[in-house]
């Protein structure tokens, strides 16, 4: 699919996220507000994908699509998730009558937030995948050919932004235009290390008992965490 | 048509003087621009290719020998791949004297030609007679170049005087231009992994900072502030590394009590 963003368009695009010199703080936020225009869609987000089970949201262009990506976090199945794990674009033109059932667990609350229609790009560079652009229209609709070239194109290009940021950034070091997202899931991390220790099991066994109690409650996973790391909340040793 | 009793026409083109029993020329030239494609899009080990290419171009031009030079980052060109050792040789006196086809190519971005090394001592003052001493008597190089960047040349040499026709100069500039595409296209795929380990490092380094947080602040009956000054404490003081501590932490390898212990003496 060649992207029908023309040559000159796409550098006006990148000359304005590039204007403050360097890639600001509100980098996310800019890039979702850069696609929302581009695309003419409701919403967008990005998720940055850390490993099979981790992510954290670099933006958002309003928190439906926020919703979504913490939907998407608990749940660990999703549009962003699947365009991770295929390397293809993934597209529900109509998430409360979907012809592909699919996704358990995450139509319901994600219709009930306001999504009418959902999409995940793949973000990559090389072949490297880093994570995914999801877009979103608040009623029943497909992309056209148009938008879905566009959606590619600018996938691309927040993945070389996302390069060129850890590129000026030390080794070793998150980038600072990370840092809100970072800190936003690091509660979960937190959370996962005190229940490890509550109930003598590994990170990954408590980060997974943590999904399921969120699943089973019908809350999402940071909601779930911080109730741990507050202790009002215990989890108990046995799976109910 | 090349009548070995008479001294052969030095504008000739090569291709008018291949055997009919190889392959024709626009077969092998084909052939190589869809190996090189291929290879670019499978595992690129960037000696291999400019060794193919360097053994390719003798076969196609009918040169006596091959070379490549590439452009460190600084700017220094280092020979990358010869079709002979003399001509590695050869390769490593131009650099070495600074002076001959390749240098002038990769400087000016521009093909160098000449006819018979033996009337160019006054261009090449030290690699002419050089070259003629090892044997070869014309040269053809390229720029290995991508819109403003040359990052180094090809060298054809041969035996016999004479230059490479249209057509064959602009088949081997193709070649030095789809070697240089393909050589840039790895450095950038190069660049992008290690840029990715890089941030995915560094985010799974704050992950199980976190995590040791949570263990001990569940261990210690601590707020999740004073555990992370107690991890970074005992870091500072043990003369580790932070992620390292949080790791042993989280795999209980270190007991979270043993961070309230004061450092050895």
């Amino acid at each position: 699919m060649a992207p029908t963003i023309q040559p000159d368009r796409l550098a006006a695009i990148t000359a304005t996220l590039d204007h403050d010199r360097d890639l600001g703080l509100d980098i996310g936020a800019r890039l979702c507000a850069t696609c929302v225009d581009v695309l003419g869609v409701t919403g967008a987000g990005i998720m940055l994908m850390i490993d099979g089970e981790n992510s954290s949201s670099l933006g958002v262009s309003d928190p439906t699509i926020g919703v979504v990506e913490e939907l998407q976090f608990t749940l660990g199945v999703g549009p962003c998730i699947d365009a991770v794990h295929t390397g293809q674009p993934v597209l529900e033109p109509d998430l409360a009558h979907p012809s592909v059932h699919r996704w358990p667990g995450f139509a319901g609350p994600a219709v009930e937030a306001g999504v009418g229609a959902v999409f995940g790009f793949p973000v990559v560079s090389g072949a490297v995948r880093l994570g995914a652009l999801d877009v979103y229209l608040d009623r029943p609709g497909a992309l056209d050919d148009t938008q879905l070239a566009d959606a590619v194109a600018l996938a691309g290009l927040i993945g070389d932004t996302v390069l060129a940021i850890q590129a000026n950034t030390a080794p070793g070091l998150v980038p600072e235009q990370f840092e809100a997202s970072v800190e936003h899931r690091a509660v979960v991390h937190q959370a996962s290390g005190m229940l490890s220790a509550q109930l003598e099991i590994s990170v990954q066994d408590a980060l997974a008992r943590i999904r399921a109690y969120s699943y089973a409650e019908g809350r999402l996973v940071n909601d779930v965490a911080r109730a741990i790391v507050q202790r009002t909340l215990y989890l108990p040793s046995e799976t109910g | 048509m090349n009548d070995a009793t008479h001294a052969p026409d030095p504008l000739v083109g090569r291709r008018q003087r291949k055997d009919a029993a190889v392959p024709t020329y626009e077969t092998l030239l084909a052939h190589t621009f869809v190996t090189f494609a291929d290879t670019m899009v499978t595992d690129f080990d960037v000696v291999d290719f400019l060794s193919t290419l360097a053994t390719r171009c003798v076969e196609l031009f009918d040169a006596g020998d091959a070379g490549i030079m590439l452009a460190d980052a600084s700017g220094r060109m280092q020979v990358a791949a010869s079709s002979s050792h003399q001509m590695r040789l050869l390769e490593l006196f131009e650099l070495q004297h600074d002076e001959g086809p390749c240098p002038d190519a990769y400087r000016t971005g521009r093909a160098v030609q000449h006819v018979d090394l033996r009337d160019a001592a006054e261009i090449w003052p030290k690699f002419a007679p050089e070259a003629v001493r090892a044997g070869f008597l014309s040269v053809s190089a390229f720029p290995m170049r991508l819109r403003a960047d040359t990052i180094g040349a090809l060298n054809l040499i041969r035996a016999t005087t004479g230059v490479l026709d249209e057509g064959e100069l602009a088949a081997a500039q193709a070649l030095a231009d789809i070697a240089t595409i393909g050589i840039l296209h790895h450095r950038a795929a190069e660049e992008s992994r290690l840029l990715t380990e890089q941030l995915h490092y560094a985010l799974n380094s704050r992950i199980v900072i976190e995590q040791a947080k949570g263990v001990v602040s569940q261990r210690l009956e601590l707020d999740m502030d004073t555990s992370f000054t107690t991890l970074r404490n005992y870091s500072r003081s043990h003369n580790r590394r932070l992620v390292d501590v949080a790791h042993e932490i989280v795999d209980r390898e270190l007991p979270a009590a043993a961070l309230m212990s004061p450092p050895p003496v």
